[in-house]
Order: structure tokens, then sequence, then C-alpha cells
């Protein structure tokens, strides 16, 4: 088996020797993996995910980034490696213009003038940013800052990225960049973490689930064992897609065999009832 | 990165400065100072910083004091290197000794000496009163001693700002250094300025929005949320502080002797040292200063 990119061995972390948000967390962080970390608001999602990239080290325990402590390590030689995309993009942003914001990272990472250039301008035509490219970022919308937030991390091709809830507030069609990001980040072989509360989300591209409630991760499965698990579901207050919910009562109920994540999954989970075959479908 | 974060907000306790009402703190800051800057004599001004000390003492809260003194006193040193070659002082000055362009002259050691007393007493009772005070009891007794309403809003709310830009400063710097933020010196902290003062600006403008959609303008009197009561024991800490000041007063006007500007005489080996440390104070805080932004 390969090892894993990132391992947290018992971490714990305290804030300002009081409020604890993570409380013995041991996890494995396989090269390639597609991660959902989920879990209602202060229940530590964010506080975990930012050791993995040393912006906080674990009051106890252990973080290993490819097989190295972060404890001595520093935010910027993690950074080569592991992406985070902030939850507030007005906390990442600080150039001038678009275009300097995607440049910046790469430019840290003491790259080629023309590779800065040609990473720049496949994060504007990958993420739709080229109207903008000479905007301030502090002039453009909450949800486009929040996609220049990731192509600035985009332009840096971290072996691991992280999102903290990227989907949040964003409408339809920002909201298709990230899916997009997401599948070329997998494609790519990139491991990705994703820390959501948008369920929809997660259920279409995640293959592994971590839950958490009160600073403690109480499950670690597919999305479908962790939506099917009504327990543990209504312990932490989540709902699953709606789609999912429909599709696990009728599963409850004998009427259908399987449970399913999305609408063109279900069409074929539904085509037996109906007694026809399914299309396929977009979703 | 806990190093960038200074807190001049309250430090909750249950000291007796706590617990005494917001107003004869207030006044006491006030008064010194008024007293600080009637006086230049060394002596004074350094029974004052001893009387301050005493009261962070008492309020226990050494600890966020000097974390302010440690960035603020480096500061105040560069007016004892400046004084000492150039003296904010009429002539004639002194010359104690040369060196290459520069005179150090006796009239500026004892300017710059006092000067830094005179910036860190005051400095020490305004940071005790803050420090024990919630800010809502801080509004509550501005208002109470007739401070304009809106005035008394600004001043508050900028004292609440200050923890929160903090606070943002060291996210955004940690922002950067995620992105791999390397190099050195104020050209690599001064981006994250622009994030943290472009929030502090959208802040305002929100603030300033929702302000006037709770009708804030609205005429009629104002009340507190927090109410402050002055007890006896209040009015006889004030009473004794007016007659304390005013005591003082009189006697920094009426005794000329107190003016020991030509009568301390600073031996050069003195002079020499107290500049050169206060050079080199603040040289090291500056380099401490970058250090400390840049750490991971
Ligand atoms: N800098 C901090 N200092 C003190 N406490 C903090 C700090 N940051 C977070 N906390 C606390 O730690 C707990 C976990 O916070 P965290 O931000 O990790 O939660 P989260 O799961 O990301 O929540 P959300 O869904 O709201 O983003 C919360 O109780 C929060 O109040
Ligand atoms: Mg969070």
């Amino acid at each position: 088996m390969t090892n894993p990119v990132i391992e947290c061995q018992n971490v714990w972390h305290i804030y300002g020797g009081s409020v604890t948000a993570v409380q013995d967390v041991s996890l494995k962080i396989y090269p390639g993996e597609i991660i959902g970390i989920i879990g209602q608001n202060g229940s530590g999602k964010t506080t975990l995910v930012k050791h993995f990239n040393g912006l906080l080290k674990p009051t106890k325990g252990k973080v290993l980034v490819n097989g190295r402590d972060t404890g001595p390590m520093r935010v910027q030689e993690l950074s080569a490696s592991v992406g985070y995309v902030f939850q507030n993009p007005n906390h990442q942003l600080f150039a001038r213009t678009v275009e300097a914001e995607l440049e910046f990272g790469p430019r840290n990472l003491g790259l080629p003038e023309d590779e800065v250039i040609d990473r720049r301008e496949k994060a504007i035509e990958f993420f739709g940013l080229e109207p903008l490219r000479h905007s301030h970022p502090y002039r453009i919308g909450f949800p486009l800052r929040k996609l220049v937030g990731m192509a600035s991390v985009y332009t840096m091709r971290p072996a691991v990225f992280i999102l903290d809830e990227p989907t949040t507030g964003q409408d339809n069609v920002t909201t298709r960049i990230v899916y997009r990001l997401i599948h070329r980040l997998r494609d790519e072989g990139s491991t990705v973490l994703c820390v959501a509360h948008d369920m929809i989300l997660l259920a279409e591209v995640v293959e592994r689930m971590v839950v958490m409630r009160d600073s403690l991760l109480i499950a670690d499965a597919r999305p479908r064992e962790v939506f099917s698990d009504r327990a543990l579901m209504g312990s932490t207050h989540l709902l699953p897609p709606q789609i999912t919910e429909l599709t696990l009562r009728l599963k409850e109920q004998g009427k259908l065999p399987q449970v399913s994540l999305s609408v063109s999954e279900s069409l074929d989970v539904f085509a037996p009832l109906f007694g026809g075959k399914s299309e396929g479908g977009q979703a | 990165m806990r190093g960038v974060v200074i807190p001049i907000s309250m430090v909750p306790g249950n000291s007796v400065i706590h617990r005494i009402s917001p107003l004869p703190k207030l006044l006491l800051a006030g008064c010194v100072l008024v007293l600080s800057f009637s006086t230049r004599n060394p002596a004074i001004l350094g029974a004052l910083i001893v009387l301050g000390m005493v009261m962070v003492s008492v309020a226990n809260i050494w600890k966020p004091f000097l974390r302010v003194m440690a960035i603020l006193f480096p500061i105040l040193l560069t007016l004892i290197t400046l004084q000492s070659i150039a003296p904010a002082f009429p002539r004639p000055w002194t010359p104690i000794v040369s060196m290459g362009p520069f005179t150090i002259y006796q009239e500026g050691i004892y300017s710059g000496v006092t000067m830094v007393e005179r910036a860190t007493s005051m400095t020490i009772f305004a940071l005790a009163a803050i420090m024990t005070t919630h800010p809502s009891d801080l509004f509550a007794s501005l208002q109470k001693i007739g401070m304009p309403y809106v005035l008394n809003f600004i001043l508050t709310m900028t004292l609440q700002l200050i923890p929160i830009l903090q606070k943002e400063f060291t996210t955004v710097l940690s922002a950067q250094k995620s992105r791999g933020l390397k190099g050195t010196g104020f050209a690599a902290v001064l981006p994250s300025m622009v994030p943290v003062f472009v929030g502090a600006i959208e802040r305002v403008q929100q603030l300033s929005i929702s302000l006037e959609s709770r009708a804030f303008g609205s005429s009629g009197a104002k009340t507190s949320y927090r109410s402050v009561k002055v007890s006896w024991v209040d009015y006889l800490l004030m009473l004794l502080t007016t007659f304390g000041t005013c005591g003082l007063l009189y006697w920094i006007i009426t005794d000329p002797s107190l003016d020991w500007s030509r009568t301390l005489i600073f031996a050069p080996w003195l002079a020499i040292t107290l500049f050169t440390l206060a050079t080199i104070g603040f040289l090291i805080f500056v380099i401490i200063a970058i250090r400390v932004v840049l750490r991971a």
C-alpha cells in the first residue's frame, strides 16, 4: 500500500488553553483521495484542516505530511505541497490585480517566468476570470472573489488541495466551476479535501467522508454509508441530499435495492420501478 | 503568530481597580495627562510612573500591559536618540560629546529622558483605565460626563476595532504564508496591510449602514444597556484625585527649583550610554518586529 500524504496521530487542538476544537483525531489520507469533511458549525473542521498546511500546530499529537512531522516545519515550506483555500476570501487576497494574485504563489515557488505566466493563463481560462484579470480583487463580487482565491492556490499545483466551504454563498454558475475544479483535480491525481455543508456537492464528488461533531471525528466512511446512517446523521443534525433521502426511504420500504447519491444515478435505480430502461441523464 | 496580537482592550478581572467605577479612573488618567505636560521634572514624572505601576500590579494586568509596552517603549526610545542630537529646548545647548556629524547635548538628553517619562506615565494610566473597564461602561461613563453621543460612540467603536484589526492582520499574514510568502523586511509585510485596511473600510461602511438602519441618527435621549453606578467611594476618589492634582500643579508652577534642566548634569559616559542604549534598543526592536511578523 502507498504511504499516506497526510497522517494525523491523536491530534488535539486547544485554542488559548481553553477551547478544545479538535480532540484526539487520527486519520490517514492517501494520494488521490477525494475527501469530504462535514459537521455542524464549530465542530472543528476548519481547525483540523489548518493543521495540514502548518497554519496550526497540534497542541498534542502529531501531523505528518509526506511522512514528515509538521511540528518544526514552516507554512511556507508546506505550501508547495499542501494548498489551502480559505473559507473567507477576504483573508486570502492581497494583490492589486487578479493577475498578480494568481502569480503570487508560483513566484514564491521560484518557478521560471514563462511557467508562471502559463499557469496564470490556464487558471484564468479555467475559472472564467478573463473579464476580471486587471480588476482589483476587492472590487469584484464575493462569489468571484472566492473563485480568485481558489485560482490563486490552483496556480501552485499543490499535491493536496484543501477547499474550505467552496460553495457557500455561490450561485449555480460558480458552483459548477467548483464541481469542475474538483473533477479536474481528481483527474490530475491531486488529493482533495473539501470542507462543506453542501451535501449535494459532496454526494456527487467525494469518495470518502469524515464526520466531525463537537471536536471529535465520529465517522469516516463512504458517502453512501454516511448518508444511510440515520443515527449518525441525526446526532449531528445533518441532512442528506433530498434525492438520497427519498431513495433511502424507498429502500427502507423495500421498494428500491439501493440508495442513490445523485439524480442521474437515481434514474438508473428507478428504471426497474417504472419498467423502462434509463437514458442516464444530466445532473 | 500570537506575538503580533496586542490587546488594547479590556482584560477581564475582579481586582479593586476593575471594580472602581470608570469615572475616577478616567479622571485620574486625565489628571496625569495634565500633570505630565506641566512638568519636566524627572523625579515627579518618575513618581507618576511608579504610581501607575502600582495600579497595574493591583489590577493584575502586567502581562497584557507589558505586551503593549514592548511595542511602545522602543518607539519612545527614539525620542532619546533624536532629542540628544536635536533638542526641543531653548538654546544655549551644552555639548557633551561629538560623534562624527552629531553632537550630543546635555539639554537633549534631559529633554529626551523626560519626554519618554512623560509618554510612559500617560500611557500607563490610560492603559490601566482601558484595560480594567468594560467598553460599554466606558461608553456609559463618558456619556455621564457629557461627552457628545456621536463622539463617544466613535471612540468606543475605535477601541473595539483595534483587537479585530489585529486579528485580521494575523489571518491575512497566515494566508500569505500558505501561498509561500518569502522574503523579509517591511516589503514582505506590507501586502498584508492592504486587505486589512480594505477589510476595515468595508466593515466601517457596513457598520454605518447598519447603524442608520437601526436609527442611529434619531434624536432623543440615548440609554446604555449597562448602567454605571457611582458610589460615595467613587466620589471620594474623584475628590482626592482632583485635590491631589491641584496641589501638585500648584507646587509645580510655583517652585522654580523643580526645573532641573540646567542643574541635572549627565556625565558624558552616562549620556553616551543612554544614547547608545536607546538607539540599539530601537534597532533591536525593529529587527525583532520583522522576525515576529514573518515567523511561521
Ligand atoms: N482562533 C480561535 N480562537 C479561539 N477559538 C477558536 C478559534 N478559531 C475557532 N475557534 C473555536 O473552535 C471551535 C471550532 O472552530 P472551527 O472554525 O474549526 O469550526 P468549523 O467546523 O470550521 O465551523 P464552521 O462550519 O462554522 O466553519 C469553535 O468552537 C470556535 O469557536
Ligand atoms: Mg470552518
